[in-house]
């Protein structure tokens, strides 16, 4: 078996500041944003035989063929593809399955782009949607009308109910973020934000309220990635995927497992294992955030703290700048950018860390970030390990 | 009930569970070779996967475990309470709990289903205060 620990890097990345792009197809958003990614890289498209996309969700604009249409639309004809999409963390997965095509030779140059355009899309979801769609086992819970916010809902109460979570500890997971947007002048929301402001915004799906809840922006970023070899000599310093992992567990409500476990608990051991590393060892943490409930069990699964003592990590203060695991130093999809599948924004903001570019807070000499991402309604799940 | 979506494709597995509810019966599958239960339905045994699984009616009685009242969503109309339930048969369904108060809900509520005639084909089971046994 190959050791797949660093045998590719990311060379390249880039971010759209945009929030609001109106009336701007999602394909010309990943257009600048794979631009702006090679030319970080000290790249061109010349250079690139794999591309990596799931753009065929609502206000991605593309449809089951979406990497076939995105190639054709920045006009490169790659030879490695991958479309797979698990959701939110679908650019994770990617990244780790990228690593495996550069290190067997399959390609050399990936480039992974996302974006969506949420604020002004004009057409309603794709009717096969599995959480729109009440045929097959969606027929059993769709006539039902869950919102996407209230199934975190039903994860959120009973982690209450089950480890004496409070809505105080889940408004912490907010303020401490929204701390780190406040630097961050591409950040959607950069007003401070205080628990007693969470808990009076409105309430959404109990027990979840509006500033539980992660902005919706339009927004895009690229990733390029590359052999360790090849990345040893192009612009900056290249950032090598030393750990990955992902897992895939469910989509029905019913499915749910008793201690909310996620298959972030798959994931993330297998990052940790291929890496060498332990959770200890992280120095900077970009962790999806949908809403306030969403980092809390990634920090149990991934071994940051123990079942259910996610509430009182954050409340301690654990995710802050001079905490022991400083996570979304760019403010997260609650403060900073949230298209719709946020996976792609942590791992840029992992590599900005490890360069020392990050835009909101910058965690000092960080040597070793992890990424992490889930998809649906921790559905799914992928972790990176990245090291200077 | 004051918000639903379009009503559920009916297909060749589920049309037992659908024809029992319009007669008011909630059904669940059993392994006929683990004797163990399974939701959601499905063609084969999630237990033993060659195997069949046969349609049994369920108590109807469960606990509420865990729920989130939807204030503010895609739908229009007022709150609603959407909830994992317990059945006494030891799985877990989702679905509406009806007849609460908001500050009366609980884990561990006792509930019973009840039905809501949505069309002719369709009566779909929501759950209820469990008042006696």
């Amino acid at each position: 078996m190959i050791d797949l620990s660093g045998k590719a890097a990311i060379a390249g990345v880039f971010e759209s500041p945009r929030r609001d792009a109106p009336r701007v197809h999602p394909f010309a958003l990943q257009m600048d944003c794979i631009l702006g990614a090679l030319d970080d890289a000290g790249l061109t498209l010349k250079d690139v035989d794999g591309l990596c996309a799931a753009s065929g969700d609502w206000a991605e604009g593309g449809s089951t063929m979406d990497v076939v249409e995105l190639a054709e639309y920045i006009g490169i004809a790659p030879t490695y593809v991958n479309s797979t999409d698990v959701g939110g963390c679908s650019y994770i997965l990617q990244a780790g399955q990228a690593a495996a095509a550069i290190a067997t030779g399959l390609a050399e140059v990936v480039v992974i782009s996302y974006a969506a355009c949420p604020r002004w899309w004009p057409l309603s979801s794709p009717s096969f949607d599995p959480f729109v769609f009440p045929a097959g086992p969606g027929q059993y819970e769709i006539p039902y009308a869950p919102t996407l916010i209230s199934t975190y809902g039903l994860f959120a109460r009973r982690h209450m109910d089950l480890y004496g979570t409070t809505p105080e500890q889940l408004a912490q997971v907010a303020v401490t973020f929204r701390e780190h947007a406040a630097k961050n002048p591409d950040a959607r929301l950069r007003k401070p934000i205080t628990v007693d402001d969470v808990l009076a915004s409105p309430m959404i799906a109990s027990p979840l309220h509006r500033l539980d809840c992660c902005v919706v922006t339009d927004g895009g970023g690229a990733v390029v990635m590359t052999s360790r070899e090849r990345a040893r000599d192009l612009k900056k310093p290249p950032v090598h995927l030393v750990g990955y992992g992902a897992a895939v567990a469910r989509t029905q409500n019913s499915q749910i497992p008793d201690d909310l476990t996620t298959p972030a608990a798959l994931s993330g051991p297998r990052a940790f294992a291929m890496a060498g590393l332990t959770p200890g060892e992280i120095d900077v943490a970009q962790i999806y955030d949908a809403f306030t409930i969403t980092p809390m069990l990634a920090l149990e699964d991934l071994g940051f703290c123990g079942r259910g003592e996610s509430g009182a990590f954050v409340a301690d203060g654990n995710l802050t700048l001079g905490g022991s695991l400083p996570t979304n130093t760019d403010g997260g999809g609650l403060s900073s950018n949230h298209p719709g599948k946020r996976g792609i924004f942590t791992l840029i903001e992992s590599v900005r860390q490890l360069r020392g570019e990050g835009p909101g807070v910058q965690v000092p000499d960080a040597r070793i970030a992890l990424a992490h991402g889930l998809g649906g309604t921790f559905c799914s799940a992928a972790t990176a390990i990245l090291a200077r | 009930m004051t918000v639903m979506t379009i009503p559920p494709v009916q297909d060749e597995t589920s049309a037992p569970f659908w024809e029992a509810a319009r007669e008011g019966r909630f059904l669940i599958q059993c392994c006929p070779e683990t004797g163990r239960f399974q939701w959601y339905p499905r063609a084969h045994s999630i237990h033993a996967p060659h195997a069949r699984p046969e349609w049994v009616e369920a108590s109807g009685r469960g606990e509420l475990l865990t729920y989130s009242v939807v204030h503010r969503g895609n739908q229009r109309g007022d709150p609603y309470v959407c909830a994992l339930i317990r059945l006494e048969e030891g799985i877990t369904v989702f679905s509406r709990v009806e007849g609460v108060a908001e500050a009366d809900l609980r884990a561990g509520l006792p509930l019973a289903v009840a039905f809501h005639q949505l069309d002719e084909a369709t009566s779909l089971p929501v759950f209820r205060p469990r008042t006696s046994d």
